[in-house]
């Protein structure tokens, strides 16, 4: 087996690593680097638990293999609560949270949102969660805790 | 599972490179699909060839009489192109419709086309807009009709390492709709997809082309219901004919999503719909 040679940036940390080839990019994220934050839930790009933003966009870390990531910038759920994201006080406040398995997909997800337009409707906030599975049945909550922060934004 | 995973940036690097490679390759570009495949241990290769980032594949330009593609350009991209909104209307009405919002950050039409689902929405409006694929095998281009690349479902026309570079979409204004029949509200694997490109005027139809996916083994050009079509005005008694060929020219299957004698039902209702928004 060839290892692979990634250079990437982490949570605002420049990575160079030997990868295995058959890594994809979740299994690097959570085994690699311990950042355990990103889930897997399916596996087949269903569910949301395994978004981290590559470049600025969300995408499923499971449906990616480590390798493509080479010379992008990732961020995950631990670089938002590094830096203080809104969203992830809002989610606590708002009682969006249940089992939180979830959480940090729509938290990556609604980033990604928010970043793009922060005057999002309450349609672009469902239409833009609709890759996201919670399986405790939370979305109200979530739906009202992205909203919270997209008022804040329009402060 | 891949014992070697190579990246490329550019074409001629990828030709350059590939005789070195193992033969038992895989083309990785959105890997929204390979890579299921891969997580459910049923696509396996020896090497996975990163294309996602090679520059010729990542373009969306225009000529006086053309509209090209790039196959790597990802769904979301072209959901904010305005290119793509004036020239290739039934795609930009498609990409909404087109699994989550961060598949479409990573999936390509390139990919939604080599992987030739039956139900592939981006090759169904592709189709529509009459679009032509532009093949590229060690700097040998071809082009040819969407559609015959299809051979069947999960099976594709595409010569050992010949890899898709693009769509060329003639600029022809018309009018276009997407209509999708699916389970979840935003967000799945469709029962029905209908794509009507036509050129009407006064309810005149002037040009038409419908095309289908899951309703067939490939997404398929319902080519008897468009002859019926074109060249007539639009009136109920043409529309109920046209509705009712193309519940005979489908051949849907019974699955988990739907049955087939609804899927067939549903051909014309939906046909019927989408004339009526489009005229």
């Amino acid at each position: 087996m060839k290892k692979y040679l990634l250079k990437c940036q982490v949570n605002g940390k420049n990575i160079e690593r030997e990868i295995r080839p058959d890594k994809t990019l979740l299994e690097f994220i959570r085994e690699d680097l311990g950042l355990t934050g990103t889930k897997e839930g399916c596996g087949e790009g269903e569910c949301g638990a395994c978004l981290v933003l590559l470049d600025g966009r969300a995408v499923n870390s499971c449906l990616m293999m480590a390798a493509q990531a080479h010379g992008k910038k990732i961020i995950t759920i631990e670089g938002l609560r590094d830096e203080k994201n809104p969203l992830i006080d809002s989610f606590a406040k708002e009682a969006a949270v249940q089992c939180g398995f979830c959480i940090p997909g729509f938290i990556i997800k609604a980033e990604e949102l928010l970043s793009e337009n922060p005057e999002a409707t309450d349609d672009e906030i469902k239409e833009s969660l609709a890759g996201n599975l919670c399986r405790c049945t939370g979305y109200k909550n979530i739906i009202k805790a992205v909203g919270k922060v997209r008022k804040k934004c329009l402060k | 599972m891949p014992e070697v995973i190579e990246k490329f940036y550019s074409l001629k690097e990828l030709w350059k490179k590939l005789p070195k490679l193992p033969v038992d390759r895989k083309y990785l570009a959105g890997g929204t699909d390979l890579i299921v495949g891969y997580n459910l241990g049923i696509s396996s290769n020896e090497c996975y060839l990163d294309i996602s980032d090679i520059r010729e594949l990542n373009l969306v330009r225009e000529n006086k009489k053309q509209v090209f593609i790039g196959a790597g350009v990802k769904l979301a991209e072209l959901g904010k192109n305005s290119l793509i909104k004036r020239w290739v209307p039934a795609l930009y009405d498609c990409v909404p419709h087109f699994a989550s919002s961060s598949l479409r950050n990573m999936a390509t039409l390139g990919g939604n086309l080599a992987n030739a689902s039956p139900s592939a929405d981006g090759v169904c409006a592709l189709a529509a807009s009459r679009a032509w694929v532009l093949l590229n095998l060690y700097g040998k281009r071809e082009s040819k009709p969407v559609l015959s690349v299809l051979k069947g479902p999960k099976k594709n026309a595409l010569k050992k390492d010949q890899i898709i570079e693009g769509f060329i979409v003639p600029k022809k204004r018309h009018k276009a709709v997407f209509l999708k029949l699916i389970s979840r509200a935003k967000f799945g694997i469709g029962k029905v997809g209908i794509c009507v490109c036509a050129d009407i005027e006064k309810k005149f139809v002037k040009d038409i082309n419908v095309v289908l996916s899951s309703v067939a083994p490939t997404v398929f050009e319902a080519k008897k219901t468009s002859s019926i079509l074109k060249y007539s005005y639009l009136t109920a008694k043409i529309v109920e004919k046209a509705s009712e060929t193309i519940r005979t020219e489908v051949s849907p299957i019974s699955d988990i999503r739907s049955a087939q004698d609804y899927r067939r039902e549903m051909c014309g209702v939906l046909l019927e719909r989408a004339l009526r928004y489009i005229a």
